[in-house]
């Protein structure tokens, strides 16, 4: 018997009564579990706050679901439809590409492109063999004859790779050159490296081509007893152009494919011109055949588009400019997309009270791996609350499935600590169908671009802590916002990001204050755009977190669960876009920090970020502006100076990631500083957007501008801001059962922002005229 | 460590918070930093210069001109296993003969088809029948490998399957008068029951016993034709074979005949060879060798059925030669199954090196040379083979053709030995390790990482650790802030973390894997209540590591 253990997704994050959502669940060691619709509450069993609180909710679809193991397709390719099987090419034929591998060699096979069967040894393929050298062969169905290339191809550089084969003859032919431009590979010319290769040689038989086999690009097809077919030979690296020829190309016509990327009209049988098919808001999955056959090609597990490619020359940065240098179409063997598990429930949503929920999956002893939260959303019916709490599902997603801990090597001295791994956190690493988060890098070194909630997200669950901070992080330290909702006994909707990007501003309208989460890190431009309309006009924002609306991220229309985001160039960033590949696929915009692309955190929420430490936390001290009358209520009741001297994240309110006022990024002039945190330690180290020059100096101790400041403002129609500039803040609010100066201060705000009107001190605004 | 003087740290940050006292810790005095690289920029050990000159010519690489590869027809097998690649010290494109072996068994072919216009006339018949013997004795040998050394069977029943097939086959010759030619073919079918008779007990006896039960075959064989009338126990011999000889021969020419016959049948046992040991059976064999029987059978290895298949094929073919034999010799002797020819086989093989066809064939080249040629030497011939025997026995581990990986192990354990003597552990690469690096990055990394250590060993004292374990994390004294940078700051192999047992009550220390997939592994099995506990004796375990180093 397996060791038993429960994992599932949802196919939606958001809902409302009365929709359907769909349940996707894997099981080992069990062929069924016990489920239980629960409303979350608090997710951090940090001893000094309440504790882990959820609520059992009565559903019809509660008790012991059925489930199965589930099987995920692992790797990006592109799959061809080919109903009259143009592709089986039963005289002879030639398919060429260009490439740019990424991780060549190691032991592992990597299929360029081709009709291939790994299980049976059926139909051909142009390959990188496990040695890194390029490779064509075919199979009768029992042996395989190949010829591969005179040497390795070398990472990161481009080539043109082609193989012919006469069907007469039983000649094949290998064509390997390279065609780097000054820009878009590796190695310069001076590196004095010869790429070429021309082989030769007669095969012994022909291959078989049986009808039932799949054209594939960046992939084969294999096959496993319980499982069926699936595809294996994942490719690392880009194509850019690939096509196939009903005949043999000659050398002549090789050679001008390799300096135009045209293909002669005679013989063609299929040209994917992965530059087609650009727009100014990006391009999809659907790779364009510009052959005679239409044999359009579509991605899986969303190979990455708007990548440079063979011919990029360096001076057009964005597909917009030069679509034509922008074929690269990349792969890598560990991205995941959608797990397109069996169903296994569907439920309509019943009329449940708006806010975090999640069906509790358990199993035997109901710990670690036998327990599984699918978390979701429930939005209301019709807002009736004047409080809504928004929630950062983007950012979510960005962290889903990080793996720092295993990996980065700069975790441990960025986080100032060692860390702190669960059975769970063990189990996302051993797995490579959970994918990867925005923070990991493929197997190959790149970073990664995509992340989706069609999969299990082990950290997007109540009591999930960060291994490598110690402390909860997103969702679970969002929670304590939820909590501290509850117990303060407020009426509250929640929507998220996706909701957000939908419907813009329409879905905040309806509220008189919107509060942030800890961490809304990852927001795109209607996100954006929605926040700051409606604090314009006469909206609350509270921002309860730090380190917000930073990244530009951008979503297809059609499969929401997707987000793309590209790091380059600034930002505390874990990874870093090649040249030319700073444009989001999906939107065609720029992506990176809002703070590069004009729109400063500051310029909106009064404060942007400036540093982040992990190793402790420092209480706020109330600045000379919070006894402004403008100001002063806010801190109403509260005694003394300190506040948030204790917290759930690292013991006070001021810390993790912090954020500050700055009249140069766009913070209102008008804005006050109610408090600031300070004292940091020298982990906190300025974050690199706001370096020029790293000197000694930068950190905690040493620079004053590492602090979180709470900055008040108010906007037009009686719209206002409050930022906490702290992801500590908000852990600091369960601690003593929600009693506590922190929660005193927020539920000053949280009660005068919900209540439509003036807001209090709105008429001290005369010139000052002291005595004192 | 901890002297009554020790200067005093004052927390910095707490200067922020003035309505409480400052954290104060006891800690070291400053030590600069630059201490352990002044100490130690001057290199000890002598430097020796490196590199290797290319005194030979190395093909370049075909670059853009077509490579057309042949191959032998009708198999996927190349001519000559060539690699290309690139020269790390020039980036030239350059080809190596990954497997010289096909030149050299070229080379030996065409020296023993043009070894006769060579030969002394004095010796001529001396060494043209040696020379026929070799080539018998190098097929038998060959068949005998795929059992001795693809399948790793001891069995010594080999001379039996040679001898009962050649016995056999005259006797057949005689009772029917058979022509020349049927005789090998007949000494096949006998070869091929032999092999089942040999097979049956290898199901169930292996080693030691299965050599002594297969020594009983042979010696039953012996005395069965010593004592038989029919198989000549009169004669010393059962004779009377028709020859394959054609008539009129001078006897020159009877020698050169039946020299180049008996070369051909050495082919056919190469072949023979090549067609079991290089392909899935022989692979299939040497995975299930004994004592990895139950390995491979949990590989989904049918091993019983490839030691069967084996036994069949190599008897057959030995049944072949034993009907060669026949023709060859006129009939059979029952020398074949005496023990000093099973002895001198087995010399053939240890001298040339178990497992490999080209042992067998120059082992029985030696042995028969000395022999078959050296006859002047009388007896002493024999104490020559057995003291090549046993010094190939004493010395060598994989016969005369192991000699070169034999050598270049040797070499690598000098290598790592001077290496030891000259070099300190984790220390400056010295130019010959620095040859074997690629990312000269790591040269200068190991240089780099090894001065730290050594300052960093000086910062080690209880105030430190008295001063971590009153606050693991937060603020620390430069002392302490610099020990903990450098372990964090380590590569992810083996990295120590703390894995959580149960949340805010039970915390154990494991080590990062640092390869994706893979698990972290437990480095010991003490638990601790709570995280800060955990985080110190990780930072003990860690200053421990550095002070080992």
């Amino acid at each position: 018997m397996a060791e038993k253990k429960v994992f599932g997704y949802a196919d939606k994050i958001s809902v409302k009564p009365g929709d359907d959502i769909g349940f996707y669940v894997h099981a080992d060691g069990t062929r069924s579990v016990d489920a239980q619709l629960v409303r979350l509450i608090h997710g951090d069993a940090h001893p000094a706050g309440p504790g882990y609180r959820e609520e059992e909710i009565a559903c019809v679809a509660d008790g012991m679901w059925d489930v199965r193991k589930q099987f995920t397709q692992v790797g990006a390719f592109l799959t061809v439809a080919d109903p009259s099987g143009h592709l089986a090419l039963d005289g002879s034929f030639s398919l060429c590409t260009f490439i740019f591998p990424t991780n060549p060699g190691g032991g592992r096979r990597q299929c360029l492109l081709g009709r291939w069967d790994a299980f049976g040894n059926r139909g051909y393929g142009l390959w990188l063999n496990p040695d890194g050298s390029l490779e064509f062969g075919f199979g009768d169905g029992n042996e395989v004859d190949y010829v591969d290339a005179e040497v390795p191809v070398l990472r990161n550089n481009w080539y043109f790779v082609a193989a012919t084969f006469d069907a007469r003859s039983g000649v094949a032919t290998l064509y390997q050159e390279g065609v780097s431009t000054r820009y878009n590979s590796l190695l310069s010319k001076v590196a004095n490296v010869d790429f070429r290769s021309h082989v030769r040689e007669t095969m012994r038989f022909r291959p078989l081509n049986p009808p039932d086999l799949p054209f594939l690009m960046a992939g084969a097809q294999d096959r496993h007893t319980l499982r069926g077919t699936f595809v294996t030979q994942c490719l690392n690296g880009k194509l850019d152009r690939p096509a196939v020829f009903g005949r043999v190309l000659t050398r002549d016509e090789l050679d001008r494919y390799r300096d135009t990327a045209t293909a002669p009209a005679e013989g063609l049988i299929a040209y994917w011109d992965t530059a087609c098919g650009y727009t100014e808001r990006g391009i999809g999955d659907r790779v364009i055949d510009r052959g005679p056959n239409g044999l359009d090609a579509e991605g899986y597990n969303r190979p990455v588009r708007a990548q440079t490619g063979y011919n990029w020359q360096g001076r057009d940065d964005c597909f917009r400019l030069a679509p034509e240098q922008f074929g690269g179409i990349e792969f890598h063997d560990d991205a995941i997309i959608d797990c397109k598990w069996e169903l296994t429930r569907t439920i309509k949503v019943p009329d449940l009270k708006s806010g975090a929920y999640a069906y509790r999956l358990r199993t035997g002893d109901a710990k670690g791996l036998r327990e599984e939260y699918i978390v979701f959303f429930v939005r209301a019916s019709k807002p009736t609350a004047s409080i809504l709490f928004l929630v950062p599902t983007g950012s979510y997603l960005a962290y889903a499935n990080e793996h720092l801990s295993f990996d980065a090597e700069i975790m441990q001295p960025l986080a100032g600590q060692s860390p702190i791994l669960s059975e769970v956190d063990i189990e996302l690493y051993q797995t490579a169908e959970f994918g990867l988060s925005l923070y990991d890098h493929h197997a190959d070194g790149a970073g990664v671009c995509y992340s989706t909630y069609r999969r299990p997200i082990l950290n997007m669950r109540p009591k999930a802590r960060m291994s490598s901070m110690g402390v909860t992080w997103q969702f679970p330290a969002d929670l304590s916002i939820i909590a501290w909702l509850e117990h303060m006994g407020y009426d509250y909707d929640v929507t998220t990001d996706e909701d957000l990007h939908r419907e813009g501003l329409a879905a905040l309208e309806p509220y008189n204050v919107v509060l942030s989460g800890t961490h809304p890190e990852y927001v795109s431009e209607t996100m954006l755009d929605a926040t700051e309309d409606y604090i314009a006009q006469g909206g609350r924002f509270i921002y309860l977190g730090g380190n917000g609306f930073y990244w530009n991220v951008g979503y297809h229309s059609d499969d929401p669960w997707c987000m793309e985001v590209r790091k380059l160039n600034s930002g505390m960033r874990a990874w870093q876009a090649r040249p030319g590949e700073y444009y989001l696929a999906t939107t065609g915009q720029k992506s990176g920090l809002w703070k590069d692309l004009g729109r400063p955190p500051q310029k909106v929420f009064g404060v942007g970020f400036i540093s982040e430490g992990f190793d402790s936390a420092r209480p706020f001290r109330r600045m000379p502006d919070s006894w402004h009358r403008r100001a002063s209520w806010i801190l109403d009741g509260i005694e003394g100076e300190i506040i948030g001297d204790f917290g759930l994240a690292q013991g006070a309110a001021g810390g993790i990631e912090i954020d500050r006022y700055d009249l140069t990024l766009g913070t209102p002039p008008h804005a006050l500083i109610v408090a600031s945190s300070g004292g940091h330690s020298d982990n906190y180290q300025t974050v690199v957007e706001e370096v020029l020059y790293p000197y000694p100096g930068l950190s905690g101790s040493h620079d004053y501008r590492v602090r979180a400041d709470m900055v008040y403002f108010t906007s037009p129609q009686d719209g206002a801001v409050f930022s906490t500039g702290s992801i500590a803040f908000s852990q600091s609010l369960p601690y003593e059962n929600f009693d506590n100066n922190v929660s005193r201060l927020l539920a000053n705000i949280v009660t005068a922002f919900s209540k439509p009107g003036k807001l209090p001190g709105w008429a001290w605004s005369a010139e000052e005229k002291q005595w004192r | 460590m901890t002297d009554s003087s020790a200067p005093i740290w004052i927390d910095p940050i707490d200067s922020q918070f003035p309505e409480k006292p400052g954290r104060e810790a006891v800690t070291n005095s400053f030590l600069s930093h630059q201490v352990t690289w002044d100490e130690t920029t001057r290199f000890t050990p002598k430097m020796y210069p490196v590199g290797r000159l290319r005194y030979y010519y190395k093909w370049p690489g075909h670059g853009g001109r077509l490579w057309s590869r042949l191959r032998y027809w009708p198999t996927r097998r190349r001519v000559l296993n060539i690699h290309g690649d690139y020269n790390l010290k020039t980036m030239r494109r350059e080809k190596t003969i990954v497997d010289k072996r096909p030149i050299w068994w070229a080379l030996a072919l065409a020296a023993l088809f043009t070894m006769p216009l060579f030969v002394p006339e004095g010796f001529r018949n001396t060494v043209m029948s040696a020379a026929s013997v070799f080539a018998i004795y190098a097929a038998i040998n060959l068949c005998w490998m795929l059992i001795v050394g693809t399948a790793g069977i001891f069995s010594l029943a080999t001379y039996a399957v040679v001898g009962a097939a050649a016995y056999g086959a005259t006797y057949l010759a005689i009772m029917l008068g058979l022509p020349w030619w049927v005789l090998p073919f007949a000494g096949t079918l006998i070869g091929l029951v032999f092999g089942v008779m040999i097979a049956l007990p290898a199901m169930r006896l292996d080693g030691f016993y299965y050599a002594l039960l297969t020594l009983g075959v042979v010696e039953l064989c012996r005395v069965f034709v010593v004592q038989s009338r029919q198989l000549g126990s009169a004669t010393g011999g059962l004779y009377g074979a028709p020859s394959y000889l054609p008539d009129g021969l001078s006897q020159s020419n009877r020698l050169l005949f039946s020299y180049y016959a008996s070369v051909l049948l050495m082919i056919f046992a190469l072949f023979i060879y090549r067609f079991i040991d290089g392909k899935r059976l022989g692979r299939l064999l040497r995975m299930a060798q004994e004592k990895k029987e139950g390995f491979a059978q949990a590989c989904g290895v049918d091993f019983i059925r490839a030691r069967i298949m084996v036994f069949l094929a190599s008897s057959a073919a030995l049944g072949f030669i034993g009907g060669f034999y026949a023709i060859h010799f006129g009939g059979a002797s029952p020398n074949l199954f005496s023990f000093d020819t099973l002895l001198l086989s087995l010399a053939m093989l240890v001298i040339g090196g178990i497992g490999r066809a080209e042992g067998a064939v120059l082992g029985t080249l030696i042995v028969v040379f000395i022999d078959r040629v050296l006859i002047d030497l009388g007896p002493l011939r024999y104490v020559l083979i057995g003291t090549i025997m046993l010094s190939v026995a004493l010395f060598l581990r994989g016969g005369l053709f192991g000699i070169k990986d034999q050598f270049r192990t040797w070499r690598d354990k000098k290598k790592s030995e001077r290496r030891a003597t000259r070099a300190e552990k984790g220390g400056e690469m010295l130019p010959e390790e620095a040859t074997e690096m690629e990312d000269k990055d790591q040269v200068y990394f190991r240089r780099f990482d090894k001065m730290q250590r050594d300052f960093l060993k000086r910062l080690v004292s209880d105030a430190v650790i008295a001063e971590h374990q009153s606050r693991p994390l937060g603020q620390h004294s430069e002392a302490l802030e610099r020990l903990l940078i450098y372990f964090r700051r380590q590569g992810q192999i083996d990295k120590y973390a703390i894995l959580v047992l149960e949340e805010f009550k039970a915390y154990r220390i494991v080590a990062l894997s640092g390869h994706r997939g893979t698990a972290p592994r437990v480095v010991e099995d003490r638990n601790y209540e709570t995280p800060d506990q955990a985080y110190h004796a990780l930072f003990l375990r860690r200053v421990q590591d550095l002070l080992e180093t």
